[in-house]
């Protein structure tokens, strides 16, 4: 990520599963906003949505390149080759794409998942020429700086020690996902290992650029106070004549069924231990999706979820629980987290889950869980269409992960449709023990801490 | 913490776009017979509404050694009412999909509703349970204290969590802004029932509150609304301890927070701020935009843009009621802690002798005025900040004329700003990290060394 300290994997994750609604009213509202499409000569589809409400504008680019086309040896190199975007291309050098940004009314940043990597503008709509000028800049002619690369690297590598390094969650989550996967590219941190970050090449960095930043390989939604035709004119003049390219080959590997519970332990200087439970689950377009969605606020979105009222509550073992799963091409995970309180052990969070998760096996969830999960989706739909911003990036993630847009509007109806044996049914199907890994970080120092 | 702009401005624009004129939407002020202050704005689009309400009592009033306990007090409210059990609060938000939030600033306390236009009735019914009629369950007390101890203990697992907490402890020393808001693992642990029943009813008044309610509705039937809901609560007198202004720190002065395991330095250096009614705020927020507040800022080009020492380097000016704190931040690797401090010394040294240019104001007011619309977009938004200008005795004005308050700041008065408010050698560092390899290389920066480590409980040196 440019610039933004937030955890990357919360904020993936809040994209896709906290947008939806079960509601055919807010169906209808979301269509007020109507979206126009075009895909221009080079293969770049652009998708429009017309709101004068503020005279600002939302820009975000979707290329559909991440640490899953990734090999060993250069992990991260999707994310630190999102750095280079910002770091000067032909008629915007070093330094002068931001300065003329910022002097211009306008910000930006970038994010890069395991699948994909987003830039964002957000800007006047005074703004709107300078801002194509610059998008169609980089993505032509980005310019490879031996110094700025050097440069660049001790960025990352101190944005890898404030997320991982500083972060305990960090370090947990990185080494659970490298234990459930095996085979597949999910299995390496989008933020490269360390020793990855220090070794990348000039040569590496141009190879990616050829792979992944054709305009056929990308989707660019607009947002705001700007009407489709001058977007599609503005298209034209600054995007149609890049020519178009062969797109990054696809991810052939298929992880391989997991055949039995699979257990890592990290030792650290801690205060406090942490537990985190990875099953896989398919991908986003999965018909499964919203099914594992309404599990999910069922288990853990609320103080009367059934994960919260049973470890935080009741049995007063956790600070926290919840349960994550990002936006993905591939079948991913599920991960749940858990803080378990000071001397209390993690085995104790570990059972109290699995308990839960037996209960929701053996007996349908109630009318009344059911109905509320689905209000609470509704509130959150409006969440994030409420703004310019939250609708760019809603929309995008739809037409990028489920391969159509309108699956925004279709969500209502899917939502709706879900039944209780649909919600037992996905759970029978995806928390079952042999699919599981199940990652401690004990405190190394416990035995000082006066722990029970 | 980032480079985005801190604080909360913006505006909702009337009008077309064509017309750059930032304008607050209309809303109407009432005090109610009881003396609660009640702010409406209708914001039409999405059928939702927020409620923004304030109690002016804030961490200041914890008693000392009880630090924590005005937030303990907020974060109990929907534990458990006169008619509802903590479950059963719950159970009633979740089901209609609203929220409920409340916790402790420094100088107030902040509780947060939000629910569909539709369950207008219910969603008052359970904010108001939760302000008017907290039960405070012993079992519930004893819950939270001990999740709240250890949630100190978490956070100080994610360094960044912290790092103000320390810093705030140490700028300000026995200030009662120097007081952690959530209190530290040793206040929380002698918090009792009694204390906070007694901090509810001394400062959970009618004439203590001020409430905003914006989105989905007629502002005239919401009022009738509010008064039926909140006319009821009974008004009584409530004297709130005045707080003095803290003054800045004399010479220079660094704390040293060891984390044996830590790769990187966290620093913070600074000084006393400014109050949030300061009359040069607008000025010292174009300032401090081009000296820390965006990506091109001076230190983030300086600390990473030029010489990668960092992930990202920004200053800020965290304003209170009184003089808040002004703090330059980063981070960087532990070999790279003396390099990346200087560097930070150098820019804010240069501020003082170059000041800023021409080029610069001028592209740091674009900036502000273009990042601006969206920050008011939603009414979350709104009442958030109508609510809070309210309590700072900030008019409209602080929207509708902040364009051309912008526009007035000139190089000449940049330059009186940088003087007034920018510490110059009179620092104070706060740093955690590896002592073993960094305390030698910090030595220099000030004569007065302290230290400590981050498993001691507590964050500042009055804790005890």
């Amino acid at each position: 990520m440019k610039k933004i300290g937030a955890v990357r994997r919360a904020l993936l994750a809040a994209t896709l599963l906290v947008s939806l609604s079960a509601s055919l009213r807010a169906q209808n509202e979301a269509q007020q906003f109507p979206v126009a499409t075009k895909t221009l000569r080079n293969g770049m589809k652009v998708l429009v949505q017309t709101d004068h409400s503020i005279p600002n504008v939302a820009l975000y680019i979707f290329y559909r390149i991440g640490s899953r086309n990734e090999h060993p040896g250069t992990t991260g190199l999707s994310h630190f080759f999102e750095h280079m975007m910002f770091n000067g291309a032909k008629k915007y050098g070093s330094g002068e794409l931001d300065k003329a940004m910022e002097a211009n009314g306008a910000a930006n940043n970038a994010y890069t998942s395991e699948n994909v990597t987003v830039y964002q503008d957000w800007f006047p709509r005074s703004a709107l020429n300078l801002i194509f000028d610059i998008e169609a800049d980089r993505i032509q002619y980005l310019n490879f700086d031996p110094k700025k690369i050097e440069s660049e690297r001790g960025v990352v590598a101190s944005e890898r020690r404030t997320e991982v390094d500083a972060s305990n969650g960090g370090i947990l989550d990185e080494q659970l996902r490298a234990t459930a996967f095996i085979a597949h590219p999910y299995q390496w941190p989008v933020v490269g290992w360390m020793s990855d970050i220090e070794h990348w090449t000039i040569d590496d960095l141009k190879r990616h650029f050829e792979m992944g930043y054709a305009p056929n390989n990308a989707t660019m939604v607009v947002v705001g106070d700007a009407t489709s035709e001058e977007i599609f004119q503005l298209c034209e003049k600054y995007i149609e004549p890049i020519p178009q390219h062969a797109p990054p080959p696809p991810v052939t590997t298929v992880e391989p069924e997991q055949m039995g519970e699979r257990r890592l332990v990290v030792h650290k200087q801690a205060e406090l231990p942490l537990l985190m439970i990875a099953y896989h689950v398919p991908q986003t377009n999965n018909p499964d999706f919203y099914a594992m969605n309404i599990l999910r606020t069922v288990l853990v979105q609320g103080e009367s979820s059934r994960m919260y009222k049973r470890l935080v509550d009741q049995d007063q073992i956790a600070l926290e629980v919840n349960l994550t799963q990002q936006p993905a091409f591939d079948p991913t995970l599920a991960i749940f987290a858990a803080q378990p309180k000071q001397g209390v052990d993690p085995v104790k969070c570990e059972a109290a889950i699995f308990d839960e998760l037996e209960k929701i096996k053996n007996t349908p969830i109630s009318d009344q869980e059911l109905e509320k999960a689905k209000n609470i989706r509704l509130v959150e739909f409006y969440h994030q269409m409420r703004t310019i911003n939250g609708r760019a990036n809603t929309i995008g993630t739809y037409e990028v992960f489920f391969g159509d847009y309108n699956k925004v509007f279709a969500a209502a109806k899917n939502y709706a449709a879900v039944s209780k044996e649909d919600v037992q049914r996905v759970a029978q199907k995806y928390f079952s023990a042999n699919n599981r890994t199940v990652g401690t970080l004990v405190p190394d120092n416990a035995r000082d801490r006066g722990a029970k | 913490m980032r480079l985005l702009l801190s604080g909360i401005l913006a505006l909702g624009l009337a009008g077309t776009a064509a017309t750059q004129t930032l304008k607050l939407p209309p809303h109407e002020k009432v005090v109610l017979k009881n003396g609660m202050t009640l702010l409406l704005m209708e914001k039409h689009g999405v059928p939702i509404v927020n409620v923004a309400a304030i109690i002016k009592a804030g961490s200041v009033a914890d008693p000392v050694g009880q630090e924590g306990l005005a937030s303990v007090t907020a974060e109990l409210l929907r534990k458990g009412t006169a008619k509802r059990s903590a479950q059963k609060f719950a159970e009633d938000l979740d089901f209609i999909g609203a929220s409920f939030g409340a916790g402790a600033d420094v100088d107030y306390t902040a509780i947060s509703g939000e629910f569909l236009g539709k369950d207008l009735d219910q969603g008052l019914d359970l904010i108001s349970d939760a302000v008017l009629h907290p039960a405070f369950p012993q079992a519930e007390v004893d819950k939270l204290l001990a999740q709240d101890i250890d949630g100190v203990r978490a956070a100080k697992d994610e360094v960044q969590a912290v790092v103000l907490n320390y810093y705030y402890g140490y700028l300000f020393g026995n200030h009662p802004y120097g007081r952690p808001e959530g209190g530290d693992e040793l206040s929380l642990a002698r918090i009792k029932r009694d204390a906070i029943v007694k901090f509810y009813e001394a400062t959970y008044t009618p004439g203590n509150t001020i409430m905003a309610v914006a989105g989905e509705f007629s502002a005239a039937q919401m009022r009738v609304k509010i008064e039926q809901v909140f006319g009821a609560w009974p008004a009584k007198a409530s004297s709130l301890p005045p707080v003095s202004a803290p003054t800045a720190v004399k010479g220079r002065k660094l704390l040293l927070v060891d984390k044996a395991d830590s790769t990187q330095t966290f620093f913070v250096i600074g000084n006393v701020g400014v109050a949030e009614n300061d009359p040069d705020r607008v000025a010292i927020r174009v300032v401090n935009t081009i000296f820390g507040g965006r990506f091109t800022s001076e230190l983030n080009e300086a600390l990473r843009v030029d010489s990668g020492l960092t992930y990202g380097a920004q200053s800020f000016f965290d304003s209170k009621k009184q003089a808040g704190a002004f703090a330059i931040s980063s981070y960087t690797k532990n070999e790279s802690t003396v390099q990346a401090i200087d560097l930070a010394l150098q820019v804010l040294a240069k501020l003082h002798q170059d000041g800023v240019s021409a080029e610069q104001l001028a592209s740091a007011k674009a900036y502000i005025k273009g990042q601006f619309p969206p920050t008011l977009e939603t009414s979350g938004q709104l009442a958030r900040l109508i609510s809070s200008n309210e309590f700072y005795g900030l008019g409209d004005d602080e929207i509708n004329q902040l364009e051309a308050r912008i526009n007035a700041v000139t190089p000449a008065i940049a330059k009186q700003v940088i003087e007034e408010h920018y510490p110059a050698d009179q620092l104070v560092f706060l740093l955690i990290g590896k002592a073993s390899e960094i305390a030698g290389g910090v030595k220099k920066y000030a004569p007065q060394q302290d230290t400590r480590k981050i498993s001691e409980p507590g964050f500042w040196p009055g804790a005890k």
